[in-house]
């Protein structure tokens, strides 16, 4: 089985594609249907599919399978046997069909085999795109350790080194066991202790025949090769096989203008970093060259992967999140990006590289009989290279000298004029005071509307269950009329509308989440926010309580509860009667507390986010004051006066 | 009215740690802004000459500053081919502008503030959206650094000068070319700017001389000498606020004043002890500000009576 990782196989229909239901579906499988939405394997002789639930093969099982032919084919040609991968113990060896279990090979082991083309064909419904990435995502996929072909005791299956777009199988590199645990791949991987961010094959390893140029070496002689720990190299989860992204729950984060809302859907597990390295740029070969690795002499150089642990863009979050996209697209993208990147980076690092050679220079030019005397005070000392001082005491002490000298004179200086600043200022916060005021007694007010709404509330539910005709009336006229609910679209009766819709919006609602990170820290206010803390996106739902559909449901109605909604009269003029149907059977005032509580809540939430507001302007000038003639704004700057009687050039006097 | 006026030395603002490339009023008549060769750019009080805050951020000199009309916001155009936009109440950069691949010389507000204008030593002229930041427009304008660039008052026209000694008038909507201003010798503009009612053009040319063009009809009406200017791109400007004068600094560290209809000089300020780079007038009073090179490092605040 020969995977060339590029295009998917489109499953050969053969001679099924009768079309049953006139589509043209193509059918497969021992069933003869075309559903193609569970998980499949191909066998590798006929080219047929088969269900993995027909055939009775799970995607577990077929995980272990690297050649796997059909019943008849294996009934008609008696050569054709289903191969599996290889591991370390036989014991499995001896099962062909049942359960064999993916061998752990080492914890961690995130998903199966690099098969490429078992993974083709498992089409388990993930579309063109991942079978495109899983295919161009192969090859630098670690493959299975090849086992050193010693007979098996148990069967007579040949040991055979797996085969896959970047591994011939044949090679000297292919049939190494062990990593060398020397080469730049080697020191990244986590089991030498490397930050995880290049994630190649051991150099050593990498097959002469197929591997990239770039990853290979000719070896001019071997370093010595240590033996690899059993810890494997952890692998990269596929992005079909990520978790699911957390909860249908967050599928859309809206922002707030108040709370900060969490941009935080959790950034997609590690996508694969792609298979195609920064540079398309195939670097010189050089005999030479592998020992230069081990060395790590192109650790500060251009090479892309050998960067500091900060700057390395195509495994930045972004560009991850990016890579995960991207690669469903077209490759020549990802290329410019990546190009563009690299040569980003290279001119930082190139800057950095500069930067790092300046200063050496500099210490050196100096040599002890040069320095310049420490400039403290009364000190004699020669100073420090690349300083003023011979040591901080000293810098300090100077520092202290400053300040006590000239201070004075600037704040003497600062003082001889009015600040016309000063006085905009001081206006200023005594407006902002004020409007404070006035926002703090809204607050009350609203606080005593509160109050008197639970009041009513209360009131109204002592009031008694009385049947009326009055429901009825007014109805009757429009049940030939249909209204659309605005949130699902269908058609309803007016009669049920509000009912409807209110329920039809809080289920749409309770899908998204509103949040933001910060729980509501407010002294003296009761119930406003909701607040429940989303662990999963780590934010605290900012809807109002009264009205969270997420978080709190609607109490069930007892039957005889009164609806208890005051009835008013040209809408403003309240009769100071109340509806008395059962709460459930009313459907003028359904929900009618909630309504009302949330307009207070909502208020009296404006009002909060004003004072915020005029806080957050309190603030600037404070600051703004402080800094106008703060220590270091009198120290650095100053103001001379030339004419002591002109302090102000307004011409027209005081304002 | 007098026929001179009596400039006096109120205020010396100390500061800037390095040469000051230039001072601006705003249009409220509040602040005076002043950029310099140290990266940062200064508020002071324009009345009390008290300093206010500091703006930081930019990485290399900055070359030009300028005031919106609401005096909120000030652009800066620096040497790191950037423009930053600043919020002066936060002293927050709110935006930065890239896109010139040399440094950028100068640089300025249309009276609506919705758009900056920008000329560069790569040779071009910029348009830029203050709201995103983006740029509209690029003009090939000059096949010489770009030494000013300004909008007429009602924003609908761009006057650009060039070291090329090209003087070219654009239409601000379109970004065509609608006249260019050539005289004899070709010597370099190191200034360039409207006249308040739009009329007419202050040209200064590296030979000492400064001129008011009536663009309209291509005549040169009015020449001011007297000061001296080869090497360095001084501002210069209108004083309307008591007699008619034409302000500049100057290279042997004086700051000059002309009649503007007589054309003599009628007053020569002295204090600083480096070349005049930037003298600004203040849009009510008569109070003028100056600011010198890297020998003086200060900005001088003089006030007169008419």
């Amino acid at each position: 089985m020969e995977g060339d990782g590029s295009d998917p196989e489109p499953p050969d229909a053969g001679e099924d594609s009768k079309s049953e239901n006139g589509e043209n579906a193509p059918i497969y499988c021992i069933c003869r249907k075309p559903d193609i939405n569970c998980f499949m394997i191909g066998c590798d002789n006929c080219n047929e599919w088969f269900h993995g639930d027909c055939i009775r093969i799970t995607e577990k099982m077929a995980k272990a399978i690297r050649e796997w032919y059909c019943r008849e084919c294996r009934e008609k040609d008696p050569k054709l046997e289903i191969r599996y991968r290889h591991k370390k113990s036989r014991e499995r060896d001896s099962n062909e069909r049942d359960g064999s279990e993916p061998r752990d090979e080492g914890g961690g082991r995130k998903r199966p085999a690099p098969d490429p083309d078992l993974q083709r064909r498992a089409g388990s419904g993930t579309g063109v795109g991942a079978m495109l990435a899983r295919g161009s995502a192969s090859p630098h996929k670690s493959s299975p350790q090849p086992l050193v072909a010693t007979p098996s005791q148990h069967h007579q299956q040949q040991q055979q080194i797996k085969r896959s777009a970047r591994m011939c199988g044949e090679c000297e590199a292919c049939r190494r066991t062990e990593d060398c645990g020397h080469c730049d791949f080697c020191r990244d991987m986590k089991k030498f202790g490397g930050p995880n961010k290049i994630r190649q094959k051991c150099r050593l390893r990498q097959c002469q025949l197929r591997a990239r140029e770039s990853y290979k070496y000719f070896p001019s002689s071997l370093s010595p090769v240590t033996p690899s720990e059993s810890l494997p190299r952890p692998r990269r989860p596929l992005p079909t096989q990520q978790q699911p992204q957390p909860s249908q729950k967050l599928g859309r984060i809206r922002e707030d203008e108040g709370a900060v809302a969490s941009s935080a859907v959790k950034e997609p597990p590690e996508a694969m970093a792609t298979p195609e390295p920064l540079s398309d740029e195939d670097l010189p070969l050089d005999p030479d060259l592998y020992q230069d690795f081990c060395a790590g002499a192109f650790d500060d150089h251009g090479l892309p992967w050998m960067s500091d642990t900060e700057e390395s863009p195509f495994l930045d979050p972004a560009l991850r999140k990016r890579a995960v996209k991207v690669k469903h697209v077209k490759r020549r993208e990802k290329k410019s990006e990546k190009k563009k990147e690299e040569r980003y980076k290279r001119h930082r690092q190139k800057q950095k590289h500069k930067d790092k050679w300046k200063h050496p220079e500099r210490a050196d030019s100096k040599d002890p009989a040069s320095l310049p005397q420490c400039l403290g005070p009364g000190c004699v000392r020669p100073a420090q290279p690349g300083s003023k001082y011979c040591s901080d005491d000293c810098g300090m002490k100077l520092a202290a000298n400053r300040i006590y000298e000239i201070l004075p004179q600037r704040i003497q200086q600062w003082q001889q004029s009015p600040c016309i600043a000063e006085e905009h200022g001081k206006k200023l916060l005594e407006r902002i005071r004020r409007e404070q005021q006035s926002a703090r007694t809204r607050l009350q007010e609203m606080e005593r509307r509160f109050h008197e709404l639970e009041a009513i509330i209360l009131r109204a539910k002592q009031q008694a269950v009385r049947e009326d005709e009055e429901s009825n009336e007014g109805d009757s006229d429009d049940t030939d009329l249909q209204i659309f609910c605005v949130s699902c679209g269908h058609p309803i009766n007016p009669r049920v509308a509000l009912r409807h819709m209110e329920r039809c919006y809080a289920k749409y609602e309770s899908q998204t989440s509103f949040g933001s990170m910060y729980p509501t820290r407010i002294e003296g206010a009761t119930r406003l926010f909701c607040d429940v803390y989303n662990p999963q996106s780590k934010t605290y739902c900012k809807r109002l309580q009264v009205l969270c559909p997420e978080h709190s449901r609607d109490p069930k109605v007892p039957a005889d509860e009164v609806c208890g909604c005051p009835l008013v009269r040209d809408v403003f003029e309240l009769t100071g009667d109340f509806c008395r149907l059962p709460k459930r059977q009313c459907n003028r005032h359904y929900c009618w507390e909630k309504l009302r509580r949330a307009e207070v809540d909502l208020e009296r939430v404006r009002v909060w986010y004003k004072l915020d507001e005029l806080f957050e302007q309190e603030r600037n000038v404070r600051t703004a004051m402080t800094n106008r003639a703060g220590l270091l704004a009198l120290m650095l700057h100053q103001t001379i006066q030339h004419d002591p009687l002109t302090t102000d050039l307004r011409s027209s006097a005081d304002r | 009215m007098s026929e001179k006026p009596n400039y006096a030395l109120k205020f010396t603002l100390v500061g800037h740690t390095d040469a000051v490339s230039s001072v601006k009023f705003s249009p409220n008549g509040e602040w005076l802004a002043s950029s310099s060769a140290d990266k940062v750019i200064i508020i002071w009080g324009a009345y009390d000459g008290k300093y206010e805050k500091t703006l930081y951020g930019h990485n290399l000199e900055i070359s030009d500053v300028a005031w919106s009309s609401d005096s909120s916001r000030l652009v800066s155009a620096s040497d790191d081919k950037t423009l930053k936009i600043w919020d002066v109440r936060s002293g927050k950069c709110l935006k930065t502008l890239k896109g010139h691949s040399n440094y950028v010389f100068c640089c300025n507000f249309n009276p609506p503030s919705n758009l900056i204008i920008s000329g560069s030593f790569d040779e071009s002229v910029k348009i830029w959206e203050v709201k995103t930041g983006k740029c509209l427009k690029t003009l090939s304008a000059h096949s010489d650094p770009v030494s000013a660039v300004h909008f007429n008052c009602s924003g609908s026209l761009i006057v650009s000068g060039s070291y090329d000694g090209v003087c070219r008038i654009w239409d601000a909507a379109s970004g065509q070319c609608l006249k260019t201003l050539v005289d004899d010798d070709n010597l370099p503009i190191s200034f360039v700017k409207f006249s308040p009612n739009g009329r007419y053009l202050l040209i200064a040319t590296l030979d000492n001389t400064l001129k008011l063009w009536d663009y309209s009809r291509g005549r040169c009406l009015k020449t001011y000498t007297g000061h001296k200017n080869e090497k360095y791109c001084i501002f210069a400007n209108f004083s309307v606020t008591g007699g008619k004068w034409i302000v500049s600094g100057s290279e042997d560290n004086l700051v000059y004043i002309w009649n503007l209809q007589t054309k003599e000089i009628v007053q020569k300020l002295q204090g600083h002890t480096d070349v005049v780079i930037s003298a600004a007038c203040h849009p009510t009073e008569n109070i003028i500000a100056s600011a010198a090179l890297g020998n003086d490092k200060t900005i001088k605040l003089w006030k007169s009576n008419y």
